[in-house]
């Protein structure tokens, strides 16, 4: 096990754990890193630097509710005939530390109830007879590889700290963490260094209830919020603690500037949903801009009041110096990543096309909980059903009616049959890609944002999901991950800009990688709709490296037919929807149906109903 | 908005029912025992390291731990706060669907409710809520015998009960099951009421309610189309009325509602992120002074909370009272048919709404004003989805509604 202060590197992270190690309500820190980077030591270490005795549940990622939430005890109701409650995982973890690894790969019920623990405190175990309020205030550290697929929002909006991404670490400071792992370092000096820390946050602890903030600096960091476009009132909330307990760190009594840029970089630019406007720009942005296009009018006419800032408040922004609020767009324009906006931070691997023919994962999704049902209509839960049986025991035992039967260890009944549920998956994963590249692309994005739109419709019944990658310029991007949000895919395509190359490769790479993220999450279909003319003319090396040579056509060409050969391997179906008018096509999206196993589907100006049907119709 | 409740020891309402309930009013059959006496019974045993051993026990009782912020504290969110008021007034409204933005206080909002909810009379200790008429014909029903004299019941008045439905919660205490411990102790079978019997004539609160399981989403439809809950099980064969105002929450990015779902919501509030700044730092304030002494909070809002529940209270009494004249009605009807709204749900849902509007406003005569203010609630959720359409459910409703008023005006 290696200490907290020996950990090299990640300054940040650590950074962020010391604030959680000083106010527990900033409800925890996600760390997102590249595998090998020493997040998960790292997070295994803030045991350390707690207070001794605090509880550190690390969560299995293939947990079932039962365990998560709480329920019956087996072995106990069996040995005493009295219903025993165990409690779940996450009441196990109150007053300490929930770790999860791979937060990422957490299976989507499990994020439910995780999210929902967070926001009550604790866990209603309203199941299998019982009733039950079990506490369940934890600190949530969750580490995860962003290749491996996001976090969902709704859980990372719930956490405090969000430490900024950081693919590329330091080759000397990884050098430095090997070593430590070696055991070059006097466990005399980590113990020394452990106690001091562990002080010093004690000391912080006590320091937090007499940090204050100013009004004005309370303005200045709800003000970066808003012009980051970050959604709610909880990052709000969440900035003004970081903040003061960055201060409560520094045994000062106010809170300064520079726990005002820790607080943003921790909290506000990773929930950043767009770039912030420049000052004069930022200052007569009309609120009407604000909210996302989707937005009722009728709601921004009832609040229409609030929106527009009093007359009040204004004067009091024009009063006070707009020194702090220059200051934090300078902390904000220092520290933004180049791929702000681009949330998926996912899926900058380099292609292997090794991994073709694994045997695809038939199980039909997870099995999650046991429900009653009949004998036949499903596989048999045993143990949910000896547990419920179990308690009878003795009664049935007694039981006149039962006296023909024979002499069986167990009287199981068909009430007690329990049958499995599993998480149904059984739904197809469509993969929209679209082309926007050329003059066309203006059309088709409308098609396929009518198509994408009617799918979702139906999502719900079918439990299909769609995601949506377009391809332009030189490289492909996934405008959606896998979702069933109506709102969202109308809202990504909106703001889709068109025009330039075609990176048909890349966008090909993309899906398939969309595809295998998805597989791992238990969905087995998966069908590629691509609309798109089929005429690739940027080589996949443009995506990730400005300075590669122009890929000559047949190298191109080479690239989509070993990608699709690779796509068809894994058992992806495909279908290619071509919206060129016919004069000028030349074959390549037929070609390309017949490179993916799929079929070809001829559409010019294709109606968004059209296209859903070819889809459902394969 | 941030959640981390301080547990206390404040007895929530719910606590309060049970307590009340203590003595069985009248003879009562086996599966009628109350959840109080039965604690006493129950010999459920709590295992593992619990942080806080909790005393054998069932249900209803100890819900919530924590105070909940106080609904007159929270700033901003007025749809949805409306919306929340006016289905306490008339629960006919049918209940309210709140989407909108993460961390815009959704569920703070809906928990806070229970504070300004008014009373209600049921027969005391009864688990299910019923009515008295309920009462007495539910359990002539059951035993077969006549003339329970309702004057020999014994009356207590209840808060509305705000029952909290988590999206792990199991088939059986949603809907109710055999009681084992009462089996095991006494050998009888007898029924346990689920959260429907507890929700009854209350409010049932779904967070992220677009994450709900389809097998549980069944069986809420089912319930609240029949307003009966029916548990065949056991050799038990149970029905009581199930009849609730169906509060839902969620972030529409997380997942789509199922369409036969969104349907049971009378209102649909949508919110949204506030842009003032001002707001925001009070918001910040408040909730950072409500974390650091929640009961002196509580205190200071409590005249406040006293207030609206007064004046909730005094809507529902003038309710009875308010009247609608016939040309209002012709409106909202042409309303919902320029609309292209199938059915007659949305007429319908608008009319008590506007009813309920006016008794809140302590007004007794529904004109197109109180229409016009509660018609995008109405009537959001029934628009006809087309997915190429880029004017929002709202803009539309304000269009039409712009029209009728003109035409209503010309005439």
């Amino acid at each position: 096990m290696i200490a907290f202060t020996d950990i090299v590197g990640m300054d940040l992270a650590k950074q962020a754990l010391m604030l959680l190690a000083v106010d527990s309500e900033l409800g925890g820190v996600v760390i997102p890193s590249a595998v090998g980077s020493g997040k998960s030591t790292l997070a295994r270490a803030f045991a350390d630097i707690l207070p001794e005795g605090t509880p550190f549940v690390e969560l299995p990622l293939n947990v079932t509710e039962d365990r998560l939430i709480g329920g019956v005890d087996l072995e106990a109701t069996l040995a005493s005939g009295v219903r025993v409650v165990q409690h779940g995982v996450l009441s196990k973890a109150h007053g300490g530390v929930l770790y999860v690894d791979s937060l990422s790969l957490l299976d989507s019920s499990a994020v439910s109830h995780i999210m929902d623990a967070i926001s009550r405190g604790e866990v209603l175990v309203e199941r299998e007879g019982l009733s039950e309020v079990h506490p369940a205030k934890f600190m949530l550290v969750g580490t995860y590889d962003p290749t491996d697929g996001e976090v969902r929002m709704g859980l990372l909006d719930r956490i405090g700290i969000i430490v900024p991404f950081t693919a590329n670490n330091d080759y000397r400071a990884r050098k430095k963490i090997v070593s430590t792992v070696l055991g070059e370092r006097d466990p005399e000096d980590t113990r020394d260094e452990l106690k001091m820390l562990s002080g010093i946050i004690q000391a912080a602890k006590e320091q937090l209830h007499h940090v204050s903030i100013t009004k004005e600096q309370m303005q200045a960091l709800v003000q970066t919020a808003l012009s980051l476009g970050v959604e709610g009132n909880r990052a709000d909330i969440f900035t003004v603690r970081a903040a003061l307990a960055s201060a409560a760190l520094a045994q000062r009594t106010d809170v300064e500037e520079e726990d005002m840029k820790l607080a943003i970089k921790l909290v506000l630019i990773p929930r950043a949903t767009r770039m912030p406007e420049r000052e004069q720009e930022a200052e007569d942005l009309p609120p009407q801009e604000e909210p996302p296009p989707d937005e009722e009018p009728e709601a921004e006419d009832e609040e229409a009041p609030a929106d527009t800032p009093d007359a009040d408040a204004e004067e009091e922004q024009e009063e006070k110096p707009d020194m702090l609020e220059e200051l934090m767009m300078d902390a904000i324009e220092t520290e933004l990543p180049d791929n702000i906006l681009n949330i998926s931070l996912a899926s900058k691997k380099k292609a292997k096309s090794g991994s073709r023919g694994e045997a695809l994962n038939n199980k039909r999704g997870r099995f999650v909980r046991a429900q009653p049902g009949e004998m036949r209509s499903g596989k048999v839960a045993l143990i949910p059903t000896l547990i419920s049986a179990a308690p009878w025991q003795e009664t049935r035992k007694n039981d006149k009616k039962m006296a023909g039967r024979p002499k069986t260890a167990l009287i199981i009944t068909k009430d007690d049959v329990k049958i499995k549920r599993f998480r149904d998956k059984s739904g197809t994963l469509f993969i929209f890609m679209v082309d926007a590249s050329g003059s066309m692309a203006l059309n088709r994005m409308r098609q396929a944002k009518g198509a994408v739109a009617s799918l979702l419709q139906n999502a719900y019944v079918h439990r299909d999901q769609v995601a949506l990658i377009s391809f332009r310029g030189k490289q492909a991007q996934v405008l959606l991950p896998p979702s069933q949000s109506v709102d969202r895919a109308k809202r990504e395509l909106d703001v889709l800009p068109t025009g330039g190359g075609t990176p048909l490769a890349s966008a090909l790479f993309l899906g398939w990688e969309t595809a295998k993220q998805a597989r791992t999450k238990g969905i087995t279909q998966i069908m590629f709709v691509m609309i798109t003319d089929g005429r690739g003319n940027m080589g996949l090396q443009a995506a990730y490296d400005p300075n590669a040579e122009k890929a000559s056509k047949e190298q191109i060409e080479q690239e989509v037919e070993s990608l699709s050969l690779s796509i068809q391997a894994d058992g992806i179906a495909a279908i290619v929807i071509d919206t060129q008018m016919n004069y000028l096509s030349r074959g390549e999206a037929p070609k390309l149906a017949q490179k993916l196993g799929g079929r070809y589907f001829y559409l010019p100006n294709a109606k968004a109903d059209q296209i859903v049907e070819a889809a459902l119709s394969f | 908005m941030l959640q981390g409740l301080k547990v206390t020891t404040k007895r929530s309402i719910m606590t309060q029912t049970e307590q009340a309930g203590k003595k069985p009013a009248a003879k009562k059959p086996v599966a009628k025992k109350t959840v109080a006496a039965k604690a006493k019974a129950a010999p459920t045993v709590t295992a593992a390291p619990a942080p806080a051993p909790k005393p054998a026990g069932k249900p209803a009782g100890k819900k919530k731990s924590g105070l909940a912020f106080p609904f007159t504290a929270i700033v901003g969110q007025e749809e949805m706060k409306l919306s929340l008021i006016l289905n306490i007034i008339d629960p006919r409204i049918g209940g309210v669907l709140v989407m909108g933005h993460r961390g815009t206080g959704k569920s703070t909002t809906v928990r806070a409710l229970a504070e300004v909810l008014p009373l209600i009379d049921r027969v005391q200790g009864d688990t299910y809520n019923r009515t008295v008429e309920e009462f007495v014909e539910g359990e002539e029903l059951k035993k077969g015998q006549k003339a329970l004299d309702p004057a020999s019941l014994k009356i207590e008045k209840i808060p509305v009960p705000v029952v909290d439905l988590p999206l792990g919660a199991t088939e059986d205490r949603v809907c109710g099951t055999i009681d084992i411990e009462q089996a095991l102790t006494s050998g009888v079978k007898a029924f346990e009421p689920g959260l429907l019997a507890q929700a009854n004539r209350g409010f049932l609160y779904i967070d992220e309610v677009n994450l709900l399981d389809d097998h549980l989403v069944d069986v809420l439809l089912d319930v609240a189309a029949s307003g009966k809950n029916v548990v065949e099980r056991e050799g038990i064969s149970i029905r009581h009325p199930a009849r609730f105002v169906l509060v839902g929450s969620g972030n529409p990015e997380e997942g789509e509602l199922r369409p036969q779902l969104l349907d049971r919501f009378g209102l649909h509030a949508r919110i949204i992120t506030i842009l003032d700044v001002a707001k925001r730092v009070d918001i910040v304030k408040r909730r950072r002074e409500f974390d650091e002494d929640p009961d002196a909070f509580m205190k200071k809002y409590n005249r406040e909370q006293l207030k609206l529940q007064k004046k909730i209270q005094t809507a529902k009494d003038l309710l009875p009272q308010v009247t609608m004249d016939d040309t209002v009605l012709t409106d909202i009807a042409r309303l919902c048919m320029n609309l292209g709204i199938d059915g007659h749900r949305g007429e319908l849902t608008i009319t008590r709404t506007a009813h309920a509007h006016a008794a809140f406003l302590g007004q007794t005569v529904v004109t197109m004003k109180h229409v016009k203010d509660i018609a995008g609630l109405c009537l959001r959720h029934r628009l006809r989805k087309d997915p190429l359409e880029t004017l929002d459910a709202g803009e539309k409703i304000d269009r039409e509604l712009a029209k009728v008023l003109g035409e209503a005006e010309a005439v």
